[in-house]
């Protein structure tokens, strides 16, 4: 990657207000985006990931949703603080969003046709009948058929892959620098999903757009993806190059993620889950949050939680920008076995008067 | 959609028939004697009895329920005992000043709830939105005659503001007939000076009236908006950079304003228990008025119309508004 | 619509409102909440004592002191026969309550136990219920409630009859639409299976069902109730001079606006915020029971 990223997000901080506390989103994640770069970032629920990506959009509810830290470079400019008026410039033209459920994400009473045009009529000056135009050209390129006559149709009247790309249509109108898709995909039938995020691929590559890609699916990280970034809990946990990652993972997480999708050829063989549930994002996170799950849990971390740092290469991986935040990284032959393999080790325990519910999770 | 009007319209029907069996039989309990009314306390007992037989007041009730349905389907809504004038004129002279004075009380009191109701769901849980919480409650507790009369006296009397009786100023000429309601035939045909008289014979009591409605409306709205600020195609339009008007006009208000059309139909209901008191304070000749006078000269016919169309407008108009609702919901007119 | 925010709520378990601590957390929880409890409070203990402690001042006329202003002899002034306001005020609050109870208490039992039978029985039974129901509905409560006063000939306690035939068929309706949701519920059909009868299912899920939300309509219907009152008293068809109403006292008062503004003031001022208190406490209930009722319950005024 040459130059500076086109999104840098640094140590952010996301917190919500509610009834019942605040809630730790987002934790400290620090990622970057380069121009025209697809980046993955993967996480199960709860993990922070849309969070993440609706602070890069400056479309976190509010008041209740808050960053409470860190900044989001967009082309060099810190995106937090940034006024209103000024984030409705770069919505939707220089980075836009595809979201995951398009029916409910597309307004019922307004035909498609008049919320493409109006994106493009938000942001230029253009007349009716040119908006009309160029979004019966916007459906034809995301491959709806008898565009035209589409325009005057309501969202109910279309069918979820083909709703999905209105969605895409009307986030790539303006050519934006970036796009975020979160979980673009996840509702859809099996069948369509493949061919929707070919069209997002497709078109993200032809213009030259710059994708971060939101989902719980490895699947589509490996085959989308130049570089995943793995999130658990609000941090981010490892981020390397797609291959390298598939091939060389070092955070107990991500070997646990990748062990538990079963292969084709596991056939007769147990599924192996990660044991234990992720912890309750109403407390303040203390130490590592993997920690009560982790088989290679040290006692440093249930006290602190280790920097994202780069990784040692040259294990069959290059360890050219991967970085894994663990004190106790996997190596190489423990990978398949999905424990550690040091004669001898016992995962630490949870330091005396560490909570009772971390002590109860069983690790792998 | 055309099925279920139908099944609606004959609903109407079967209401209307059931009012008019209803306020029939109730009309006919009413303590009094209306033959008494009409002839005058010295009456002889011959006159009586003619003015019986003329309007079969001495014929068995059935045949009289009878008489008036053959009557009601010819359209003779029978003669007023007080007016002396049939009823149907009567209903025509009187329904236009009440409709003009609802339409001036809903606009008052719709529009004032829309601004408040975005100001309170904006600012949600905070001290604003729980005043304006408290200014839409006061606006159903306050008794309408009790406001009527307050501001009567203080922007009428003490003030001299505005006129405190009539439709006019006394000796005033109403504007030639085209609809009835005076401000809008004085703007048709050019009087625009008895237009404007008429709407500041209008303001007080659509005043008066338009408080229920504004506390009516405000918390359905707000309700109304905060549930569709939330939903995910606003931030679909927040992400496509619209601008905050668009969001708002566009994609939040048309739809929170949905729900709180059929709405409408109630603050019908409200504003017709008003106008019965507010037009008897401020002496405004519209139906409420003619009613009281009605109801207190036990006025057979003018009661049993009065209440026939005060029942029917109400059935109608929620049935318009349902309709309504229906057609701009494309979920449904598009099935 | 109605009906599905019914099931919802029937769905949900009442929020644990027992005793002195639920009403603490329950004034706790919005200064709105907290107004209502007052102006309630204050009323309902006006109601009570007040005619103890002022006896019959309310009725002791002085012609030596007609229309009066405000002073510490007569804190409301004095109205056109000398009486003081005060007293009379206070007594009209004791008749404005005990008719609001008395409305809602005759309502709401008849109303409910009809809706309970046709939505039980089902058949022809809630049809002509339902059609009933329907009449009711076809016009409107202010001009309804007239209309039966008229007819009565006019009285408090006539008016109080009126209002309430005006308000049960929402009680029958509430109630209907909570026993045709709870018929279908799945322990019900598991109850019948093994030999208990609907009627008996369904009288014992219905006080944990219906309860609260007949009780939430009962606090907002008493504000209306009293409104009602007034303004039926104020036309005439209601409580009759001398009797201390405030409808009445107010149509007693037009006369003298301009000379003693405190005799059409007091009573109006009054009578507005005990209905705002009433008002306040039924929607606070009812966001405190169950938010999903907005749409449910009847609202805004007769």
């Amino acid at each position: 990657m040459t130059g500076e990223p086109l999104l840098s997000v640094l140590d952010l901080v996301v917190r919500f207000d509610t009834p019942q506390g605040e809630v730790h989103a987002v934790n400290g994640v620090s990622l970057d985006v380069g121009a025209g770069e697809t980046v993955g970032l993967v996480g199960e629920s709860g993990s922070g990931k849309s969070v993440t990506s609706l602070a890069v959009m400056g479309l976190l509810p509010s008041p209740a949703g808050r960053v409470a830290s860190g900044r989001i470079l967009f082309d060099g400019k810190d995106v937090i603080g940034l006024p209103e008026r000024d984030l409705r410039k770069l919505r939707g033209k220089d980075i836009s969003m595809v979201f995951q459920d398009p029916m409910s994400s597309l307004n019922p009473v307004i035909t498609i046709g008049e919320q493409v045009t109006e994106i493009l009529r938000a942001h230029e000056q253009i007349g009716k009948a040119d908006a009309r135009t160029r979004a019966a050209d916007l459906l034809r390129q995301v491959g709806i058929p008898n565009a035209e006559e589409q325009l005057d149709r309501f969202p109910h009247q279309f069918s979820g892959g083909m709703r999905q790309r209105v969605m895409i249509a009307m986030a790539l109108a303006l050519h934006p620098r970036l796009l975020i898709a979160d979980e673009p995909t996840t509702a859809l039938d099996v069948t369509i999903q493949a061919q929707v995020l070919e069209l997002l691929v497709a078109l993200t590559r032809d213009l030259g757009t710059a994708l971060l890609l939101i989902s719980h699916d490895l699947g589509i990280m490996a085959r989308v993806a130049q570089r995943i970034a793995v999130m658990y809990a609000g941090f981010v946990m490892e981020t390397a190059s797609t291959t390298e990652l598939f091939a060389d993972p070092r955070h107990p997480y991500t070997v646990g993620l990748l062990n538990s999708v079963p292969a084709i050829d596991d056939r007769g063989k147990e599924l192996r889950p990660i044991e234990g549930a992720p912890p309750d994002l109403e407390d303040a996170p203390v130490g590592c949050p993997f920690a009560p799950r982790c088989a290679w849990r040290v006692e440093a971390c249930w006290t602190t939680m280790p920097p994202l740092q780069p990784v040692a290469g040259g294990r069959g991986g290059t360890g050219i920008d991967h970085a894994a935040a663990c004190h106790n990284p996997v190596t190489a032959e423990e990978v398949r076995g999905a424990a550690p393999l040091r004669p001898g080790f016992v995962p630490a325990p949870p330091p005396s008067g560490a909570t009772a519910a971390a002590a109860s999770e069983e690790p792998l | 959609m055309g099925r279920l009007a139908l099944r609606r319209l004959f609903f109407v029907l079967f209401v209307v028939w059931g009012v008019t069996l209803i306020t029939f039989f109730l009309s006919r309990v009413v303590p009094g004697d209306p033959a008494r009314l009409i002839a005058g306390p010295r009456a002889s007992a011959a006159a009586l009895a003619h003015i019986r037989a003329t309007y079969g007041l001495d014929e068995p009730l059935l045949q009289q329920y009878l008489r008036y349905m053959s009557d009601l389907l010819h359209g003779d809504l029978g003669i007023s005992f007080m007016t002396r004038r049939p009823v149907t004129q009567d209903l025509r002279t009187y329904f236009p000043a009440t409709i003009e004075l609802t339409v001036l009380a809903l606009i008052l009191g719709v529009v004032p709830a829309i601004l408040a109701a975005m100001l309170a769901a904006r600012r949600r849980a905070s001290g604003v939105d729980q005043t304006v919480e408290l200014t839409a409650v006061a606006g159903v507790s306050i008794p309408a005659f009790w406001l009527a009369l307050l501001l009567q006296y203080l922007v009428g009397v003490k003030l001299g503001w505005l006129p405190i009786t009539g439709r006019l100023a006394a000796g005033a000429t109403p504007p030639p007939r085209l609809t009835g309601m005076y401000t809008v035939d004085g703007l048709l045909t050019g009087h625009l000076g008895t237009s404007v008289s008429a709407f500041e014979h209008m303001l007080l009591p659509a005043i008066a009236l338009a408080a229920g409605v504004y506390g009516l409306m405000t918390r359905i709205v707000r309700a109304s908006l905060l549930e569709v600020t939330g939903e995910d195609y606003v931030r679909t339009a927040e992400a496509k950079g619209l601008s905050r008007s668009r969001v708002m006009l566009r994609h939040i208000l048309r739809n929170a304003m949905l729900p709180a059309v059929t709405i409408l139909g109630l603050e019908f209901g409200v504003l017709a228990g008003g106008v019965f008191v507010v037009e008897y304070i401020f002496a405004f000749p519209g139906i409420g008025q003619y009613a009281f006078n009605a109801f207190a000269a036990s006025d057979y016919n003018a009661i049993m119309g009065v209440t026939l169309l005060v029942a029917i407008m109400y059935t109608l108009t929620n049935l318009v508004v349902d309709l309504v609702y229906l057609y701009l919901d494309p979920r449904i007119r598009y099935a | 619509m109605m009906e599905e925010a019914a099931v919802s709520a029937a769905a949900a378990p009442p929020r644990a409102a027992s005793g002195l601590r639920g009403v603490w957390a329950f004034v706790r929880a919005s200064w709105l909440n907290a107004l209502a409890v007052a102006i309630v409070s204050i009323v309902v203990l006006l109601a009570l004592v007040g005619p103890l402690l002022l006896g019959s001042k309310a009725n002791t006329a002085d012609f030596a002191d007609i229309l009066r202003g405000p002073s510490s002899a007569h804190w409301m002034g004095t109205d056109n026969v000398g009486r003081d306001l005060f007293a009379r005020v206070v007594a009209g609050a004791r008749i404005s309550l005990a008719s609001a109870a008395l409305i809602v208490l005759l309502a709401a039992p008849f109303g409910c136990a009809l809706g309970i039978l046709a939505g039980t029985i089902g058949g022809w039974v809630d049809e002509v219920l339902m059609r009933l129901t329907d009449l009711f509905f076809a016009f409107p409560a202010f001009v309804l409630a007239a209309a039966i006063a008229a007819t009565l000939g006019p009285s408090l306690q006539h008016t109080i009859i009126a209002v309430a035939i005006v308000y049960w068929p929402w009680y029958a309706r509430l109630a209907r639409s909570q026993v045709l949701t709870l018929r279908e519920r799945e322990f019900v059909l598991a109850a019948r299976v093994s030999g208990s009868s609907t009627l008996g299912i369904v009288a014992r899920h219905m006080v944990r069902n219906v309860l609260p939300i007949v009780a939430i309509q009962m606090s907002a219907d008493a504000g209306n109730a009293i409104l009602s009152i007034s303004a039926l008293s104020f036309l005439g068809l209601g409580a009759q001079p001398p009797t201390p109403e405030w409808g009445t006292m107010m149509a007693g008062a037009q006369d003298y606006l301009q000379t003693a503004w405190w005799f059409l003031t007091f009573p109006g001022l009054t009578l507005t915020f005990t209905v705002l208190g009433f008002n306040l406490l039924g929607d606070g209930l009812r966001d405190w029971i169950d938010p999903r009722l907005r749409g449910v319950l009847r609202g805004g005024r007769v």
